[in-house]
């Protein structure tokens, strides 16, 4: 009974907690010792096991509150991390700004950065720097994927079948794992999304928005330049931030305000409707992730 | 008392340091010694305790390490950085000025 009171309050500690898990662990283990200090102290003194349990608890306070201030203790990157989590951003606001867009060779080299940056991230316990970068790696994944369908029908036919259900695996192993860690990492890899896709749309062959037209994109290219530049301020603002709900509001509010300076600047090509539906799926999209890190913080914690 | 509350919430940061200034000390350690040390008047809301000590070190004027306490349980002990103690010199001057300044203020002499 009274190690069971013990140790609901550790797993409601943990439930909330949304650090890394070196220091999740650190955390939970210290306010750990300090329930049973306390409890074996007034055990001594003579109160009962199940009284000292509770009152050792009661003391010490909301796990929920102490979560929250752990996060806030733990959360700020420094300037050196804020600048790392806006460069892919920069990157990929280059190569409209500079036009590299139009040389493969730059492309391949942008796109091989961003991968090799990740990678060194993802194997040395994915910073939060990371995620941004991470983001950005499933750019070729979906871009190849679109390729294939201009090979002849057959080829495509196969392709698709091979490549679809890898692809998807690739998407769906990377988010999952980053969910697990903070569902708002999630969000933050994910964020270039509903603004690539509205520019997609945007700059898309009338009647065929599979194909891109590279005189709208050439003439577009400045303002593509600056809502990437806009993430990369974001990202940087992300990092830099403290509290829980400021990040959520931020992560919300800067897609909402690119996608109508989107709408408003491609001057119809992106209609409001379309607008309308990416706003609708980003939000879907915060839902979701949060959705699925509850669970899967609940199921951790059943499983426990 | 509210205004109380106040004044520890003001001074959290600079108790905590001095103690960790005097001795390497752990989590429940601190709330006793504050606790006995101040006969009572400091009474610590036991949650708030470590996410100061969480943010004191990520400020890098503490540090935090798992050792063995005497009675072979393990616990993690706070030290006093080089920066901490620094912070801890400015302060402490701070503090003596101010109570001999609200002393003169507020003294036997002026009541």
């Amino acid at each position: 009974m009274t190690s069971h009171v013990l140790n609901n309050y550790i797993a409601d500690l943990k439930a909330n907690l949304r650090i890394d898990g070196e220091s999740e662990n650190e955390v939970l283990d210290e306010l750990k010792c300090h329930l049973e200090d306390e409890f074996d102290d007034m055990v001594q003194t003579g109160i009962p096991e199940e009284e000292a349990a509770r009152t050792a608890v009661r003391l010490l306070g909301s796990a929920k509150l102490i979560a929250k201030k752990i996060y806030e203790a733990h959360s700020q990157g420094s300037w050196k991390h804020a600048l790392l989590a806006s460069v892919p951003h920069m990157l990929f606001a280059a190569l409209f700004a500079l036009n590299w867009w139009k040389g493969i060779g730059l492309v391949v080299i942008v796109l091989s950065s961003v991968l090799g940056i990740a990678l060194v991230g993802w194997l040395h316990n994915k910073p939060m720097w990371l995620f941004p970068w991470l983001g950005y790696c499933m750019a070729p994944v979906l871009a190849a994927g679109l390729l294939l369908l201009y090979l002849p029908r057959v080829w495509s036919w196969i392709s698709i079948l091979i490549y679809i259900p890898l692809a998807l695996w690739f998407i769906y192993s990377v988010t999952i794992r980053t969910i697990r860690k903070d569902w708002l990492y999630g969000a933050l890899m994910l964020l270039p999304a509903p603004i690539a896709v509205g520019w997609y749309i945007a700059l898309g062959h009338d009647g065929n928005s599979l194909q891109l037209d590279t005189d709208y994109i050439q003439g577009f290219a400045p303002l593509i330049a600056m809502s990437f530049l806009a993430l990369a301020g974001v990202a940087a603002t992300f990092v830099r931030m403290r509290k829980r709900w400021l990040r959520t509001t931020l992560l919300a509010t800067s897609q909402f305000v690119i996608l109508i300076l989107v709408t408003f600047y491609t001057r119809g090509r992106l209609a409001l409707w379309s607008s309308a539906l990416l706003a609708l799926a980003t939000v879907g999209m915060l839902i979701g992730l949060s959705y699925i890190d509850r669970r899967m913080r609940r199921r951790s914690i059943f499983s426990r | 008392m509210p205004h109380q509350r106040e004044l520890i919430k003001g001074s959290t940061d600079h108790l905590l340091l001095v103690l960790v200034g005097q001795q390497k000390m752990y989590g429940y350690q601190i709330i006793k010694e504050l606790d006995r040390k101040s006969q009572g008047y400091f009474k610590f809301k036991e949650g708030t305790l470590y996410p100061a000590l969480h943010r004191m070190e990520k400020s890098g004027l503490i540090t935090g390490k798992w050792e063995l306490s005497p009675t072979g349980r393990r616990r993690r002990y706070y030290h006093i950085t080089a920066k901490g103690q620094k912070l801890l010199t400015l302060e402490r001057t701070q503090w003596q000025d101010f109570i001999a300044a609200m002393h003169l203020v507020v003294g036997p002499a002026n009541v």
